[in-house]
């Protein structure tokens, strides 16, 4: 232990910012769920016992905000996997100018979710956005994307899945180029096409990518926010609503900072149980194999 | 065929932008009637550039910011890492392991305590405070990758250079640091573009409107009306907004896959 | 201190008698202005209004800052969404040190900002009468405990727009009005009869509250302090406004609709009415488009043999607690909600006044004639939920509202919903309150 003193020396001031910044949060919202800190006390902080919890536990909104956050975070997750792959392998085969296009297509990743969460309702726009110009050139009636809670979150999975499927098809880009040339060629010698090369071969070898680019995306997802506050602002009736976007329209609109914390630390817990999960049944999978 | 269709994909909506970018707000919702004369324009680019906040000095805070929150994570994180590299006992995988879940965490869910932290430290409306929470919320994927980094230069190096007499101050400055130059690169740009994209805590951190960084200042640009919403003068400064990061991914893509990929290599 | 404000109000009335002084002096003193500016340092008061209020004042905050040296008015241009706004003026709050003095407040914010200790009383700095010249309704909600928190610079109300080219007169209730437009659409002679605001935000609110009093229900009881949405009268009313969209009177993206969405609609005209407030009026002589020349405006309309009404939306100004400078924050006040501002919003804006005086004003009812109907629709104003948990009710009816509107939700279950839930946040706040 003391032969670590030195290299601890050495991490303390980034121990230090990190505890500020990730450890103390948790402190506080712990301390903050069993307090009221709400108008009614006058934005005092006062004790009130588990009413924040119970009130957590009776709260139809939270429960259906947690299951479309859960909804949101698996369908685009996986459909960001499987383009992801489709991509990963597109830009896997060798031809001319393939490090432009892998540059062209980190593009949507790099730009700012605010940024392209407005530029997408635009596209979207009842009548006016480009793709309703579309409709209408075929001699349609336009359509209003952003009206039906369907066709809404089905835009907002879109819109997640076209800024991060780069994300992900980079990280399995990385995990193909790691598999020996050698062994795809001998394969493929044996008469296997692309189909069994994916399946016998890279898909195997890409596990540890795949369960990583997973778990990430997954987390990140859980704490959508920036896309929903600026393209849907939860709507219509709610039903795009995010955890992460009911627990800031608790404190900043509601100013309820009790309870907004209760939100924060139930979701917290919930991705680090769900984390938790992944890892397990990764583990548990790995360990079969 | 397929790559024609992926970039598509990619970059179809940054098209309809720039082209929405630079028509004029009759064009962008034309009201039915005949638009006089040219439907195309820069009035959507002098609305946000002459506008308040300005749009260029928007650009400046969100790029000093940047380098700054850069700079500052890279100051930590080294050390940080140097020292993680050289942890003997079994603190190691543990820190390491917590690092990894604080790299996945989703860090919308610390606002509200930050808020608190801006409150107590009297940090608000400082544009440059904000880079000590998004260095923090940095540090633990710019650690990890610099560990790894770290874990690949040859142990031989250092041997030689402590048997020449060097401190471990000077080794990490002289050898270590030099060797790191394309993995402070890669993961550099990485913490420049999230600072550059970071929305909830620049929301409530920042209230003058000369300080504000570009995701803080979308939701301001207004337009010169009351009834259009202004998607022209919205496209223009997401295409304006969207430049530098074009050209940061353009020049250095190498880069930042290396950085992205070094992470889920090691990671 | 009485006696000082009050110098301070006579010094003004002489300046404000000389108008041309500052300007004047500004004249001669040219380049040397700012050095002067800088010899004795102008106290500079800061505003944060929404974009397009940011812009209709300018000219009125020019003015101010030609004609006074001492004190500078220095606006922040906020989002153009009000609530957006509202979240904006809130984080600065709770970080403390504000950059604001002055907040130009939507009136369904006053009580949840009082809660919040975030206001400071104005009556010690504008007197204890200062909203005796406003019409009666103007003056709803901004006096409540004793206290004086908000001085409003316009009185607008929601107004229904009606076709001039496409019917003899107005409709006089919710049954012609529905009869009317879908006639005029049967006929062919507009595609939708009837646009209005059902997205998912405050707009709705008031859209619900005018439908539910224009039958003879109600939102909430205010003896109670509960909300009182399970009548046969609310029910009524939100059969009636989802009967709109499902029949086809108003266009299905009306769920989506704010006031921009709705006015842009009924500017291409497509459509026989439109519920919207007062500086639509301006913008649609404005346009010159296919409306322009074509349009009347009335009072909302209730169900036969109930009086209709229009949500009352003004804007106020409140002097946010810690401005170090209520003095001159009061100045600024007293200026941008006088009476010479309000005139000159009624000419550029449309908006509505609130001093009575500019009502019985002849030549301003000659230039502007939708002043008649908004001195009638002030006559019947509907007030929003006064309490500071307001936020909270409403966010519950709109969605349920919105819901009501993107499915096949009836009725009597969207009512029951926002009822249950609204009781749920109010004994939660009981609650918390005494533990």
């Amino acid at each position: 232990m003391s032969a670590d003193l030195l290299p601890l020396l050495w991490m303390a001031p980034a121990l230090l910012l990190l505890g500020l910044v990730f450890l103390w949060p948790w402190v506080h919202y712990c301390w903050l769920s069993f307090h009221a800190s709400s108008l009614l006390t006058g934005l005092a902080t006062l004790p009130n016992g588990g009413a924040n919890w119970q009130r957590l536990l009776q709260d139809g909104r939270f429960w259906q905000d947690a299951l479309q956050t859960v909804r949101f975070a698996g369908v685009s997750v996986g459909l960001e996997l499987g383009l992801g792959l489709l991509i990963a392998l597109l830009l896997h085969r060798p031809s001319r100018g393939r490090g432009l296009l892998r540059a062209l297509v980190l593009i949507p990743w790099a730009l700012p979710g605010t940024v392209m969460a407005l530029g997408w309702r635009w596209i979207l726009n009842d009548p006016h956005g480009p793709l309703n110009a579309l409709i209408q050139s075929l001699g349609r009636s336009p359509f209003p994307f952003l009206t039906s809670p369907s066709t809404t979150w089905a835009f907002t999975v879109l819109a997640d899945v076209w800024k991060t499927t780069p994300f992900v098809a980079i990280i399995l880009l990385a995990g193909l180029q790691s598999i020996p040339r050698d062994l795809e060629e001998a394969l493929r010698l044996e008469g296997a096409g692309h189909w069994t090369v994916l399946r016998r071969l890279q898909w195997p070898l890409l596990t540890p990518y795949v369960s990583l680019a997973l778990l990430f995306r997954l987390a990140q997802a859980f704490g959508v926010f920036d896309l929903i506050q600026l393209l849907t602002g939860g709507g219509p009736a709610g039903s795009t609503e995010s955890l992460a976007s009911y627990a800031y329209l608790q404190a900043m609109r509601f100013l309820d900072f009790g309870y907004s914390a209760t939100l924060m630390l139930a979701t917290f817990l919930m991705v680090l149980v769900l984390s938790l999960l992944w890892l397990g049944g990764m583990r548990l999978v790995g360990a079969r194999r | 065929m397929m790559r024609l269709l992926l970039l598509a994909w990619s970059l179809l909506p940054l098209l309809w932008q720039l082209r929405a970018s630079f028509l004029v707000g009759d064009a962008l919702v034309g009201q039915g009637a005949a638009i006089h004369g040219s439907p195309w324009t820069l009035q959507n680019y002098r609305l946000v550039v002459g506008g308040d906040p300005s749009l260029a000095q928007v650009l400046f805070n969100s790029a000093l910011l940047g380098l700054v929150t850069t700079g500052l994570t890279l100051v930590l994180a080294v050390p940080c890492a140097y020292g993680l590299r050289h942890l003997k006992s079994r603190l190691q995988p543990a820190v390491s392991a917590a690092l990894l879940g604080a790299a996945l965490f989703p860090t919308v869910l610390f606002f509200l305590s930050l808020l608190q932290l801006a409150r107590w430290l009297g940090l608000a409306n400082q544009l440059l405070a904000l880079s000590l929470p998004y260095a923090g919320l940095s540090l633990p994927l710019a650690i990890l990758l610099l560990r790894a980094a770290i874990a690949d230069l040859p142990p031989e190096l250092e041997d030689a250079a402590r048997l020449d007499g060097l401190n471990s101050w000077q080794r990490l400055r002289w050898i270590v640091v030099p060797l790191l130059a394309p993995s402070l690169a890669s993961t550099g740009l990485l913490v420049f573009l999230s600072s550059w994209n970071e929305y909830p805590i620049a929301l409530t951190w920042l209230s003058r409107s000369e300080l504000l960084t570009l995701p803080a200042a979308m939701g301001r640009i207004a337009s010169s009306s009351v009834y259009t919403i202004p998607y022209g003068p919205y496209a223009a400064a997401t295409v304006l907004g969207s430049l530098p990061l074009l050209l940061l991914v353009l020049v250095f893509q190498r880069w930042i896959v290396s950085g992205l990929t070094q992470g889920a290599v090691k990671g | 201190m009485p006696s000082l404000i009050s110098r301070r109000r006579v010094l003004q009335g002489v300046l404000a008698s000389v108008p041309s002084s500052g300007i004047l002096a500004n004249q001669f003193l040219g380049a040397s202005l700012s050095e002067s500016a800088e010899a004795s340092p102008a106290e500079t008061v800061r505003i944060l209004m929404p974009a397009p209020l940011a812009d209709a004042t300018a000219p009125a905050v020019r003015k101010f800052n030609l004609r006074h040296r001492d004190v500078q008015i220095a606006v922040t241009r906020g989002p153009l969404d009000t609530e957006t706004l509202s979240d904006l003026a809130t984080s600065s709050l709770l970080l403390g040190d504000s950059p604001f003095d002055l907040l130009l407040m939507d009136v369904s914010w006053t009580a949840r900002y009082v809660a919040a200790g975030w206001l400071q009383p104005l009556e010690t700095l504008l007197g204890d009468d200062a909203l005796a010249g406003m019409v009666p309704s103007a003056r709803l909600g901004n006096a409540f405990g004793g206290h004086l928190w908000r001085m409003p610079l316009s009185g607008d109300t929601a107004l229904l727009y009606w076709r001039t080219d496409l019917m003899p007169r107005p409709p006089r209730d919710t049954q012609e009005l529905a009869a009317m437009a879908r006639a005029l659409q049967d006929q062919g002679k507009v595609r939708w009869g009837y646009v209005w605001q059902g997205r998912q935000y405050e707009g709705l609110s008031c859209v619900l509250l005018e439908v539910l009093h224009g039958f003879g229900g109600r939102w909430w009881d205010s003896q109670t302090g509960r909300t009182d949405l399970m009548s046969a009268e609310a029910h009524e009313a939100f059969h009636w406004l989802t009967n709109l969209v499902r029949q086809g009177i108003s266009p299905p993206g009306v769920a989506n609709f704010a006031e921009n969405d709705a006015l842009q609609l009924f500017l291409t005209g497509e459509v026989a009415f439109m519920r919207n407030w007062p500086y639509a009026w301006q913008l649609i002589a404005q346009e010159n488009g296919p409306v322009t020349g074509k349009v009347g405006v009335t009072p909302l309309v209730g169900a036969p043999g109930h009086q209709g009404g229009g949500t009352l939306g003004t804007w106020g100004l409140s002097l946010l607690a810690g401005s170090p400078r209520p003095m001159g924050a009061a100045r600024v006040i007293r200026w941008l909600t006088g009476t010479d501002v309000q005139r000159d919003l009624v000419r550029s804006q449309g908006y509505a006044p609130t001093w009575r005086s500019l009502y019985e004003d002849g030549s301003l009812q000659e230039s502007h004639p939708l002043m008649e109907v908004q001195s009638q629709a002030l006559l019947h104003p509907l007030v929003r939920p006064l309490t500071p948990l307001y936020a909270q009710i409403s966010d519950v009816l709109q969605r349920q509202g919105n819901a009501l509107l993107t499915s096949t939700l009836s009725p009597e279950v969207a009512l029951a919903r926002a009822q249950r839930q609204s009781e749920l946040i109010l004994r939660a706040a009981g609650a918390s309150t005494d533990p």
